[in-house]
């Protein structure tokens, strides 16, 4: 978009601006793929992460459909050990690090700066160099594939499995790396939209005003602030260990295989809440639209997400209970393990509350967000049997195990964040997704999920250990892993009804309205929250004003209020208080080449440390150069680089700008 | 880590186009009052102390962990450490002078303190490599133990701070000298400080583990 | 839509339904069940957790019950209906503190059970029990006895099968040669791993004597999946046989076969494995073996005595068939050359000889070196095969 002077023009101009300072020229008319990889919007970022969290999940799902083929019977023989021990290793580290948290980002892009009534995040240009070390983390985690062959220690890569005595191939060299530059990604992103949550809300919007999806997403970004710096440096000492030979895990120099686990879980519990806290937040919004009622105890929706945040950090060493911590550890944890359901069970039952007594639509996000509900709560409650820590001493490692958190994190995570795909469809593309194809996806989806994942709970009660790339007749486990291979074909079969829904809603969206540039309604659902009071698909500048919030669901209580008798009348068409998308005279942040320059150094670091230092000069001088570019580059803005005095963007208050600051107070 | 030194520098030539819009060009339009700039800085650091714990955990726990080696306290010089300690605390003092100067709008004194600042980093690092060096000469090598690992890496990763920070100071020099802080953009130089001295609390921390504690 | 939506619910309600009475109801064929305790401790175990099933069977009931009510109850009949509003509540804080405070008491009884179970679990066992060292590395378990309680562990040094007196508690002392993998007998006990550079404690005792199997349950790499357990507990009387004959020393045999398989094991065989107890006739002494250079762990299978074992190669493959009359035979199956000529399973051990990489998964690679794990293809004939297989059955 083009915003060299005067009003936003979108499109018009062509070729790149004169460098004002004669400096670095930054892009300003980026029609075609020139306009993902150098944008800053933080709308096309969040489509970036999903298409490429989408990409990834198809990876990891292949990886997944490997596993229940040479799981199907007994003595399996498709894959070696060799290649099965990487397949569950990328399988584990691509759905969680690659599919689970990226579309969690996706969501938080596009939807958290449209929730507080923002223009964008606060750091555009960081939140593209997000999206492009989230990406090339990926790209040279999964290159390993191509490069002799993926890390095979486990998403866990447990010391001193994971030397290079054990583990000699680069597999868990590319893992480490990898890991680490989709560290620095979810880093840079939770700064950036901590900063923007707390600091750029729309004037009135409260911290207790803000929808409950952006709380959860602010409590997960959180919690990625404080772990993900963990996982980092456990990752740091096994670099120095694997590639220069540091003795951080060398047991025979005396050290202790437990640190390892100790620092890879305090990270990987509160993970799981980053995982699972956006999709609580995702429902959240769907459940009350389509129940018509307002969420029931937003205090205790929004408190029981901060205490479970707190909480996951106390519990990591319930992953460790047959490691030999000794009994008052095992307590301990065991006792903080239970204790952490108490705020989940909160959650389950103010959804089941929300929905009380409301008028029930069973459109496809509702159904998804019941799929969460139960399916979540069976994951939680087998969570509470093995917080039972003797109990878990006979269930860890087990199938018993992959059941549970199967049920949490796709039972849970996707369930929620697919029910969001179909919620938001409209408000990011600009049609619909068929409600009877999602239907059809969503009950293809329950019974494969359920015949998959369901039998693993009864296989690991029968003794049937996890990461095992065979087992054997007569064990009583031929059944339920063929029923559970069956189901992961179909699990399989119903995503391919998501794919083609996508592809024929769009299909017959285009032959209706004869056009490629697809629009409708902007409030499709009767919806609560700011961003429906845009057009579909958002402008680029969102908001034409910055709307003014007096009230939680502030856009419901414009069009709705209460009559004499307490009764709920339509006050206002939604037209009429819907913004039309047509302001012209908004300043954008301009796109930039150099977060993606940045970020392409980064994997020539990692390729460097791997086989040749060469490769991490072409790294270096990208990183620097990124960063140079990025300090020098000019902004577009009218007035350029010196100009402070912008008036300040009007909002739809009548009231100065002065007084609508106050009211954004940090609390109400 | 290098990427996260952006946002302050970025910001101190003032580029606005980073800032969008209810806060952009005034920067004190924000919802906490806090500009962006300073805000997502005080956030990162939170982040550095989980970064720093892990590996003073690590240090923590491998410190006897000398698999045959010489043990670190044998090797320790503590009146040298404490001197370039001394050095380091005494360059959060003039950065707080520089930020001064520069909210008094004092352009030559702000070079002046950064200068000096950065003066007494890089004999803090100097000190640091001369240390590194010795301690390699008595067999303590990165790879000889445990606790030589966690030592090096637990004072390499500080010292990699550090010299990120003396790149940020110079680079707020170089800016000056081109009259691109003003008075107006006092709070970049803030935001540089910040970092530093945390920088100088977390060697306080490290030096008291590491040096003194036995 | 809503009659269909109605039905569609209907029918997943027996499909979970089911799912619910499949767990509790789980297949009688399987020998490695959680489900089945045989010990004390795993008894224990089973009694804490019952209660705790059942109580998180009736939540999932009633949650997941819940919600069909309340998505039945509450839909929307058409979208005239769905027009009108509900009810707009907004909450109510009673309530809420009431299922917060509810579900945090039936945790704290739950959690009480639990802490009480765990320091009961933790409990040393007493000094008469019997003490075996339990010794995991790539990938097979070498068990050692202390019979005479002085503290080491080299009276016995087995592999693959645990044996144990049925009735009597056994202390393991669980440790690990090279990454960490996990004991687990789940008939007798929860697992416990074994953690490089740690010893772990872990009581376990058999109520009846009989075979109880498990395996690792730790990823430890390539053939983690068949790094197998067998407990075989015996009878006091026949336990106290087996000990005898274990600790017996013996001399390397003289029949020619026999002989010129030991030669053949002298040369090449012993560059990692160890026969304690046995006579070497050329020095009238205990041979003299090398140190073990050749494996990560330092050490492979002590193959004194090694048919009193049923199994081999990290009880991947039976030594002695797996039929109802050798299992009859006991560990003395090859005591009298009927059992042998029975029971033997001659085809997977001689397979094993000849190339055993190819018979299990390994990291043995072609030239044994020091980051090797497993037993390598040595390209024996098959003379030298039949000779130290003539050799191995002389080690009763």
């Amino acid at each position: 978009m083009s915003t060299t002077d005067g009003p936003l023009a979108l499109g018009s101009g062509g070729g790149l601006a004169t460098p004002p300072m004669g400096v670095f020229a930054r892009p300003r008319d980026t029609p075609g793929w020139r306009g993902w990889v150098t944008t800053v919007d933080h709308k096309k970022i969040g489509i970036m992460y999903g298409v490429a969290a989408l990409f990834f999940f198809l990876i990891g799902g292949i990886e997944a459909l490997l596993i229940r083929l040479q799981l199907a019977a007994p003595d399996g023989k498709l894959l070696s050990a060799d290649l099965y021990n990487q397949v569950f290793t990328m399988h584990g580290t691509t759905m969680i690090f690659l599919v689970v948290m990226p579309i969690g980002a996706a969501f938080m892009n596009y939807l958290l700066p449209l929730q507080i009534g923002a223009r964008d995040v606060a750091f555009p240009r960081l939140n593209a160099l997000s999206f492009w070390c989230f990406l090339f983390g990926g790209v040279v985690l999964n290159s390993s594939w191509l490069l002799g062959g993926g890390a095979d220690g486990g998403w866990f890569n447990y010391a001193p499995n994971n030397g290079v005595i054990f583990s000699p191939t680069h597999g868990i060299d590319f893992w480490n790396m990898g890991l680490i530059i989709t560290g620095i990604s979810s880093l840079v992103g939770a700064i950036n939209l901590i900063t923007t949550v707390l600091n750029m809300r729309a004037p009135g919007m409260t911290l207790m005003k803000m929808p409950v999806f952006t709380w959860m997403s602010l409590v997960t970004q959180f919690l990625l602030l404080f772990a993900i710096p963990v996982l980092t440096s456990a990752q740091f000492l096994l670099m120095f260990d694997r590639l220069f030979g540091a003795r951080f895990f060398d047991v025979s120099a005396g050290a202790d295989p437990l640190l390892w686990e100790h620092l890879f879980w305090i990270f990987g519990h509160p993970e799981v809440y980053i995982m699972i806290l956006p999709a609580f937040g995702v429902i959240s919004e769907i459940i009350p639209v389509f129940a018509r009622k307002p969420i029931f105890g937003y205090p205790f929706m929004v408190f029981s997400g901060i205490a479970i945040g707190f909480m996951g950090w106390g519990v990591w060493a319930h992953h460790m209970f047959a490691s030999g911590i000794g009994p008052i550890s095992v307590a301990a944890f065991s006792v903080s393990t239970m204790f952490i359901a108490v705020p989940t069970g909160v959650k389950i039952l103010n959804w089941l509350a929300t929905m009380w007594g409301g008028k029930l639509k069973f459109s496809a996000p509702m159904l998804y967000s019941i799929g969460l509900v139960t399916m979540f709560t069976i994951g939680g409650l087998s969570g509470v049997t093995h917080a039972v820590a003797p109990a878990d001493t006979q269930q860890t490692d087990t199938y018993y195990i992959v059941a549970h958190f199967h049920y949490v994190l796709f039972g849970g995570a996707l369930f929620g964040f697919i029910g969001g795909w179909y919620f938001w469809w409209p408000k990011v593309f600009g049609y619909a997704l068929g409600d009877r194809s999602g239907k059809a996806n969503f009950w293809l989806l329950l019974l494969g999920f359920n015949l998959t994942f369901g039998p693993m709970h009864i296989l690991g009660l029968q003794g049937m250990p996890r990461r095992t790339y065979t087992y054997r007749d007569g064990y009583g486990f031929n059944f339920w892993n063929l029923v559970s291979t069956v189901g992961a074909f179909l699990i399989a079969l119903s995503f391919l009804v998501f794919f083609w829904n996508i592809w024929n809603s769009r299909r017959k969206a285009v032959a209706a309205s004869k056009t490629r540039r697809l629009t409708m309604a902007g409030d499709p659902w009767d919806g609560r929250s700011l961003e429906w009071m845009l057009p579909s698909p958002t402008p680029v500048h969102n908001f034409d004003v910055v709307p003014t919030v007096t009230v939680l669901d502030d856009f419901w209580h414009r069009k709705y209020g209460e009559d004499e008798q307490g009764r709920l009348v339509r006050i206002a068409a939604t037209e009429d208080v819907s913004q039309k998308g047509d302001a012209t005279d908004v300043h954008l942040p301009s796109p930039s080449y150099w977060p993606l320059v940045l970020a392409f150094g980064l994997p020539w670091l990692a390729y460097g440390l791997i086989y040749n230092l060469w490769f991490c000069v072409l790294g270096v001088i990208c990183i620097i150069a990124g960063m140079y570019g990025w300090i020098m580059e000019p902004s577009t803005e009218p007035g350029g680089e010196h100009d402070d005095h912008h008036e300040p963007h009007p909002t739809d208050a009548s009231g100065d700008a002065a007084a609508t600051t106050e009211e954004a107070a940090l609390v109400d | 880590m290098t990427d996260l030194v952006d946002p302050h520098v970025s910001n101190a030539p003032g580029d606005p186009a980073d800032a969008p819009d209810p806060s952009h060009g005034l920067s004190h339009v924000t919802s906490t009052g806090i500009s962006n700039e300073k805000l997502a800085m005080w956030i990162f650091l939170g982040s550095e102390c989980l970064l720093f714990g892990g590996l003073i955990s690590t240090f923590l726990l491998y410190k006897g962990q000398t698999a045959g080696g010489p043990e670190l306290h044998d090797l320790y010089d503590i009146a040298f450490t404490s001197i370039s300690s001394f050095v380091l605390l005494m360059s959060s003092l003039t950065m707080v002078l520089a930020v001064s100067a520069i909210q008094r709008g004092d352009d030559r004194a702000l070079r002046a303190w950064l200068l000096m600042t950065a003066l007494l980093g890089s004999v803090f690092i100097s000190g640091q490599v001369y240390e590194f060096k010795e301690f390699l000469n008595e067999g303590l090598g990165f790879t000889t133990s445990p606790a030589s690992s966690a030592f090096f890496t637990l004072t390499g990763f500080h010292g990699a701070h550090v010299t990120i920070g003396l790149i940020m100071l110079i680079s707020t020099m170089v800016l000056s000298l081109r009259g691109r802080i003003t008075q107006q953009k006092a709070e970049a130089v803030e935001i540089v400080g910040l970092y530093w001295h945390f920088v100088d609390v977390v060697w306080i921390i490290v030096f008291t583990i590491v040096y003194l504690i036995k | 839509m809503n009659a269909r939506a109605r039905s569609r619910v209907l029918k997943l309600a027996p499909v979970l339904l089911g799912v619910v009475l499949v767990t509790a109801s789980c297949a009688s064929d399987a020998p490695q069940t959680t489900l089945k305790p045989k010990g004390p401790a795993a008894n224990t175990i089973n009694n804490l957790i019952n209660p705790v099933f059942g109580v998180a069977g009736i939540v999932f009931v009633a949650i997941l019950g819940g919600a069909l009510f309340v998505a039945l109850k509450f839909r929307a009949k058409d979208d005239t209906d769905y027009d009108e509003f509900p009810n707009q509540v907004h909450g109510n804080f009673k309530a809420e503190i009431g299922w917060t405070i509810f579900p945090a008491v039936i945790l704290a009884a739950v959690g009480v059970a639990t802490v009480v179970t765990i320091f009961d679990l933790a409990q040393k066992p007493p000094p008469e029990a019997v003490q075996v060292e339990v010794i995991g590395q790539q990938w097979w378990w070498e068990y050692r006895y202390d019979l005479d309680r002085d503290g080491t562990y080299d009276e016995i040094i087995t592999a693959n099968d645990l044996v144990i007196p049925a009735g009597q508690e056994i202390s393991l002392q669980i440790r690990s040669r090279d990454v960490i993998h996990s004991w687990w007998a789940p008939a007798l006990n929860g697992k416990k791993d074994a953690v490089p550079g740690r010893t772990h404690p872990l009581s376990i005792e058999a109520d009846d004597p009989g075979e109880y199997i498990g395996q690792c349950t730790e990823f430890c790499g390539l053939s983690h999946a068949e790094m197998r357990i067998k407990v075989v507990a015996l009878t006091p009387d026949e336990f106290e046989a087996w000990t005898a004959n274990q600790v017996e020393e013996f001399e390397a045999p003289t029949e020619e076969r026999a002989a010129a398989g030991w030669a053949a094991f002298a040369g090449q065989c012993t560059s990692c494995h160890r026969l304690s107890g046995m006579t070497d006739p050329a020095t009238g002494g205990e041979f003299e073996y090398p140190a073990v250079v050749n494996q990560v762990s330092g050490a492979a299978p002590n193959l004194a005595n090694f048919v009193t074992r049923t199994t081999f190669a990290g009880a991947k493959f039976d030594l002695r068939k797996d039929t109802e009359a050798c299992r009859e035979l006991g560990q003395e199956w090859a005591s009298t050359e009927e059992g042998l000529e029975q029971c033997l399973n001659r085809t997977d051990l001689e397979a094993w000889l000849r190339n055993a990489p190819a018979q299990k998964e390994m990291a043995a690679g072609p030239v044994p070196h020091p980051t090797s794990r497993g037993m390598n293809n040595f390209n024996l004939t098959e003379d030298q095969i039949d000779d130290l297989v003539a050799f191995l059955i002389t080690l009763k």
